[in-house]
């Protein structure tokens, strides 16, 4: 065989790994979590760590991060193993994520505008706080971060208010340690903002609408339900431009796309209106919004199998998760149930969607009085079953109660 | 009617039609100036001082005013960096085909992760394999300590896993003529067609 020819076959064969090797890259494979920016770096083992991000309860004493030994074959399987002191109160520490090669979390803060970046790279068992940035989003004039959205090199925010606490919400990127990059303004006929959520492929990002500051600070009897987003946005991401807006129910939450290999739509749960909807694309290019399915009361937080058949909605205010297979978008059906005592909130799916943590604590101001704790659930299509030697309580720190909201693994 | 009346009125229209439509109307109907480029700064680019496959020295310095698409990678890799050089060689032949490799305005660079294993011959020879056209594609190596020192300004990091492979983001850095990152891949957004896209938008900035 001439070298020539040799080389042609190398580089055929090089040609043939690199585009295996990019269909595997670019399509998660089953077992990717699902709920975090598909630019965030997977897991390639089972987890060992669970961070929950919590607020002290009567917000008497430092806010701060707990790291929970979820590692299945560790002797000290379902135990806190570390506490992050925060180094301030009165945050409320609500929703938190991944730099894109995961060695950094970012903390956002509902009513202090501060942002902790916590590195978890140099021991993932002992995060470390690495920097707290005050004012965070002035550069922007936004305020109230929400949702950190890792982007290649970079975090994606949206804020829930506009610098003065009020709308328009918005959104800002920066770099990954901290530095402001730009601003993405909405639309003044939709204001408000929550989550963000990326397709790649199809160049495509969604953005739902929650309420802001002014309203969301106050306790529930006297939050105005009236202000409350029930849109979303189709954005051309690379653009950074709106292409459509879709009615939906009050407070469409999460934004969630289908994770089949070119599927075009994804599911929200709108808080106020106890149902999901599903945003389509159509081959024209354009974007209709359904209702799916009526759920529970107040469904606060949804998470997807990874197989994209199952969604899980967590019922707030009628204390039980749903359990809804999808496969069939025509007719969505509750699959299983499963209650609990109070005001299940905050999910995290494992990669191979068969466990998944549960917390119960929405907002200082949403909360009902008792307990909280971290559960564990066995999920799949035999329903979800607790898991019933796994129980974290969160009520018995030396600083007291604490309210455990969102989670993520490693 | 006044004109205000009459873009009021359009607007209105415009924002009716978007409802679950394709269109650009919403935010050209907010009343906001457009913002200066789709691409912004998102951090000056690091400076480098290293070599090329053919031992040539190869820096920040003598690239300046060009646009460079900056990729991180080692030749034993069986991760992510065969698809990223395997997507490069496309970025290349795309960027060739629409003139926007003409002049030498725009370099590929690919630095490696690995400089104890990856000497100018072994680059050279990676080459080779992927195809790679060193009149406007270069693979920059070094002393292990200098190429340190790259890896860490620009963000980047690799770290041995038990395998003897490194661990490592995937991310691409496109430059612009005056050496500011305005735009970061990762695989997924390491289409022909956008960078080319993007290459031509920097091409077109005053320097």
């Amino acid at each position: 065989m001439s070298a020539r020819l040799q080389r042609s076959l190398a580089a055929a064969c090089l040609a043939a790994l690199a585009l295996g090797l990019i269909g595997l890259l670019i399509c998660p494979p089953v077992g990717a979590e699902t709920c975090l920016s598909p630019f965030v770096k997977r897991l390639d083992r089972p987890e060992k760590y669970l961070y929950v991000y919590c607020v002290d309860a009567d917000a008497k004493d430092n806010d701060f991060l707990i790291v929970i030994d979820v590692d299945r074959n560790s002797k000290g399987f379902g135990k806190v193993i570390h506490k992050l002191d925060l180094g301030s109160k009165g945050n409320e520490t609500h929703h938190f994520g991944f730099t894109d090669d995961r060695t950094r979390i970012w903390g956002l803060t509902l009513f202090s505008n501060r942002v902790f970046l916590i590195d978890v790279a140099t021991d993932p068992a002992r995060p470390r706080l690495e920097k707290v940035i005050e004012n965070f989003g002035a550069k922007a004039g936004l305020a109230s971060p929400h949702s950190a959205y890792a982007l290649p090199g970079r975090m994606l925010i949206s804020f829930l208010s506009g610098k003065d606490g009020g709308l328009p919400a918005g959104m800002a990127e920066f770099t990954n340690d901290g530095k402001f990059i730009r601003k993405w303004t909405f639309p003044k006929e939709a204001p408000y903002g929550y989550d963000v959520a990326i397709k790649p492929n199809l160049n495509r990002m969604v953005t739902s609408g929650f309420t802001y500051y002014d309203n969301y600070k106050k306790p529930m009897a006297q939050m105005d339900f009236k202000k409350f987003g029930n849109d979303l946005l189709v954005w051309d991401f690379r653009q950074r431009k709106v292409l459509a807006k879709l009615r939906t129910g009050a407070a469409p939450l999460e934004c969630r796309w289908s994770l089949k290999e070119g599927a075009n739509h994804g599911f929200t749960n709108c808080a106020l209106d106890n149902s999901l909807w599903v945003w389509e694309g159509k081959a024209d290019g354009s974007y209709s919004a359904r209702k799916l399915c009526d759920t529970g009361k107040l469904p606060a937080d949804l998470r997807q199998s990874p197989d994209d058949r199952f969604l899980y909605v967590s019922c707030f205010a009628s204390d039980e998760i749903q359990q809804w297979d999808v496969s069939d978008l025509q007719k969505p059906r509750l699959h299983s149930t499963l209650k609990l005592a109070i005001q299940p909130n905050m999910m995290h799916v494992t990669g191979d969607g068969k466990r998944m943590y549960i917390t119960n604590s929405l907002l200082s101001t949403l909360d009902r009085p008792g307990e909280f704790w971290v559960k564990l659930a066995h999920v799949g299509p035999d329903g979800m079953k607790l898991v019933p030697d796994f129980h974290v309580d969160l009520n018995k720190f030396k600083t007291g109660p604490a309210r455990g909201h969102d989670m993520l693994l490693n | 009617m006044s004109a205000l009346a009459l873009l009021a009125l359009l607007c209105t229209q415009a924002r009716s039609a978007s409802e679950g439509h394709p269109s650009l109307a919403l935010r050209a109907c907010v009343g906001e100036s457009a913002p200066p480029s789709r691409l912004a700064v998102i951090q000056k680019a690091p400076g480098f001082a290293l070599t090329d496959q053919s031992g040539k020295a190869v820096g920040s310095a003598s690239l300046k005013g060009k646009v460079l698409l900056v990729s991180f990678v080692f030749t034993t890799c069986n991760g992510s960096c065969p698809a990223t050089t395997h997507r490069m060689g496309l970025v290349q032949r795309e960027l060739k085909a629409h003139g926007l490799l003409a002049g030498d305005r725009v370099r590929l660079l690919s630095i490696t992760l690995d400089p104890k294993r990856d000497t100018a011959e072994v680059l050279r020879h990676y080459m080779r394999l992927y195809d790679a056209d060193p009149a406007s594609w270069s693979f920059l190596t070094g002393p292990p300590a200098e190429v340190a020192k790259v890896i860490a300004a620009w963000g980047m990091w690799a770290k041995p896993t038990a395998n003897g492979q490194l661990d490592h983001p995937s991310r691409v850095f496109l430059v612009d003529r005056r050496g500011d990152v305005r735009e970061i891949y990762n695989l997924e957004f390491l289409r022909p067609a956008w960078v080319a896209e993007d290459v031509r938008l920097l091409l077109s900035e005053k320097e």
